[in-house]
């Protein structure tokens, strides 16, 4: 109990000293994660709309996929996406293993169908006298969809929100695709299992806080919002 | 000479191979206030969705002011409409940005947009609501602001379905004198639906009753304005008595169903709690019936058979009793 007790004392020490190196390695996990979130909110949301409004064959299968693939392992992402970018892979050309761009395209997919999934089923449960009265008052197709994003916009808000707690949390994707590299891919998650096993616990564990707040910050900052357009 | 605003031929509409809709030839014209009138499921609102261009006729054809309606160019007859839906919605922000809303649509610069709304919101008297989010208002309210919202563009014409629904007594004779005042200016040609006959009858210019999809045209008849009057016991028009069948001191307008009254030559022993003695002032033919018109102090319009007719053997100047019950008046507060 006594070292857990030092070790927290010396996080929150480290934390409050604001180290270079830890606050790096958040900075380097906010980047990667926020940008995989905007990179599948751009796609997924007008895609997920354009799902929503169609009807064509195949669409339950479509949802069942998605929905199982809501919960698709961080490791096995890691692994197929490895399989692709490694020098033998049909996209080792491109040289990005190891890189914050590989990591990207591993959370996207992480997370696409998990952003895709929720924004297809917001639109499903919106109402939809929406869409009639904003056809009704003269939009057109363009202004239409705006009109429907704003108005289920705490939906997507969770959508997207949901997505960053999984892309800022994982590790296999991380691991696998940035290979841990001190100051360039490595992240939160990554520095967490790196230094544990190296003894540096009150590093982790300061991680592991910083980790905490992140998500703490971002509900806070949704639940603001969703007070602030009520 | 009137321009039509609308110009229907042959217009069908049809739902799982049922004709809701199917109408040979109908004019609406511009200027003029029309009532739709019928039960649930006569097609009203299925029609007044085909008027707002909201969705195509299977068959048939629209013309509005005589341009005709083709699927390409729909959305731009849409705007020429204004739609208050039964049940309508309210985008989920504050009342004057969901009326600002539709100006924007329409690309109408800000400050524009805000002066428009506000004058729309003191028109209405709106002014205690215009900060308030949509989820705070009643249901009475949403029906205001959303009227707002469908006068603020000012289109050439209004249809609204059920305007009356979930309005209270105050806002609903706020509305009535703002349809009468937009038909005295006739700038702007009015449909609305209702399932009040008797509403529809005191507003409108011309009541169309709409059954299976079908419109059949009808006339204001018997419609009295008064108060009750408690020492009489009875409904009090100025000139007569009628007993109603109900002590209702709110009530200023009764209705009573022409069918329902009976013509006599002399005055009936009967339960009819209502008998006016009176004189015929004017006989119409009406196909296999006939339109009486009965001088009483007030006015009643009474339609009987031919045979009937001719078995009273009067003709217009001949003194006659008119009776109904009380049970075939209809009231309204």
């Amino acid at each position: 109990m006594n070292y857990f007790a030092q070790s927290f004392t010396d996080a929150i020490q480290l934390i409050l000293k604001l180290d270079y190196e830890l606050y790096f390695v958040v900075w380097t996990s906010l980047k990667i994660s926020l940008l995989a979130v905007f990179i599948a909110s751009v796609l997924c949301v007008p895609l997920g709309l354009l799902i929503a409004s169609s009807k064509f064959p195949g669409k339950a299968i479509l949802q069942s996929i998605l929905n199982t693939l809501m919960a698709l392992p961080t490791v096995v992402v890691g692994l197929l996406m490895f399989g692709l970018l490694s020098r033998q892979g049909p996209l080792g050309a491109w040289g990005l293993l190891y890189t914050q761009v590989a990591i990207v395209m591993g959370q996207c997919i992480l997370i696409i169908p998990i952003v895709l999934n929720m924004v297809i089923s917001a639109a499903n449960t919106a109402d939809p006298r929406i869409r009639s009265t904003s056809i009704a008052l003269g939009a057109d197709r363009f202004q239409q969809n705006l009109i429907f994003i704003n108005e289920v916009r705490f939906a997507m808000l969770a959508a997207i929100v949901a997505a960053f707690g999984r892309a800022i949390g994982e590790v296999g994707v991380a691991m696998m695709l940035g290979g841990n590299i001190q100051g360039f891919t490595r992240t939160m998650t990554t520095a967490i299992a790196l230094e544990t096993s190296k003894g540096e616990f009150e590093f982790a564990l300061a991680l592991g806080v910083l980790l905490l707040l992140v998500a703490f910050i971002v509900n806070v900052f949704l639940e603001k919002f969703q007070k602030l357009n009520k | 000479m009137n321009t039509a605003a609308y110009e229907i031929n042959h217009l069908s509409f049809k739902y799982h191979d049922k004709d809701i809709v199917d109408i040979d030839h109908y004019l609406i014209n511009a200027g003029e206030t029309l009532a739709l009138v019928g039960p649930n499921g006569s097609g009203k609102s299925t029609l007044l969705n085909l008027l707002s261009f909201l969705s195509m006729p299977a068959a048939g054809e629209v013309r509005f002011f005589g341009e005709t309606v083709r699927q390409n160019t729909q959305p731009d007859f849409r705007r020429r409409v204004g739609y208050l839906q039964q049940h309508p919605y309210l985008f989920n922000t504050t009342v004057i940005e969901n009326i600002e809303l539709v100006l924007k649509l329409r690309n109408i610069n800000r400050q524009l947009r805000h002066v428009r709304a506000q004058n729309i919101i003191e028109q209405l008297n709106l002014g205690m609501l215009a900060d308030k989010r949509a989820h705070e208002l009643s249901g009475g309210e949403i029906q205001k602001v959303a009227l707002a919202r469908a006068l603020v563009l000012e289109p050439e014409v209004l249809i609204f379905d059920e305007p009356f629904t979930y309005l209270d007594k105050s806002f609903v004779n706020g509305l009535e004198k703002l349809l009468l005042s937009i038909q005295e200016n006739r700038t702007q040609t009015i449909i609305f639906s209702s399932h009040d006959h008797l509403r529809a009858q005191l507003i409108a210019d011309r009541v169309c009753c709409i059954h299976h999809g079908k419109l059949i045209e009808e006339s204001h008849v018997n419609l009295f304005h008064g108060k009750y009057s408690r020492e009489q016991g009875a409904f009090n028009t100025g000139n007569i008595h009628i007993k109603i069948p109900e002590i209702a001191d709110d009530v200023d307008i009764i209705a009573i169903e022409p069918t329902q009254i009976v013509l006599s030559r002399t005055e009936l022993d009967s339960s009819m709690r209502n008998r006016f003695r009176g004189e015929i002032v004017a006989l119409n033919a009406r196909n296999e019936h006939i339109e009486v018109t009965v001088q009483t102090g007030e006015k009643f319009q009474v339609i009987i058979t031919r045979s009937a007719l001719d078995e009273l053997a009067v003709t217009i100047g001949s003194p006659v009793w008119v009776s109904f019950k009380s049970s075939a008046i209809r009231t309204l507060r």
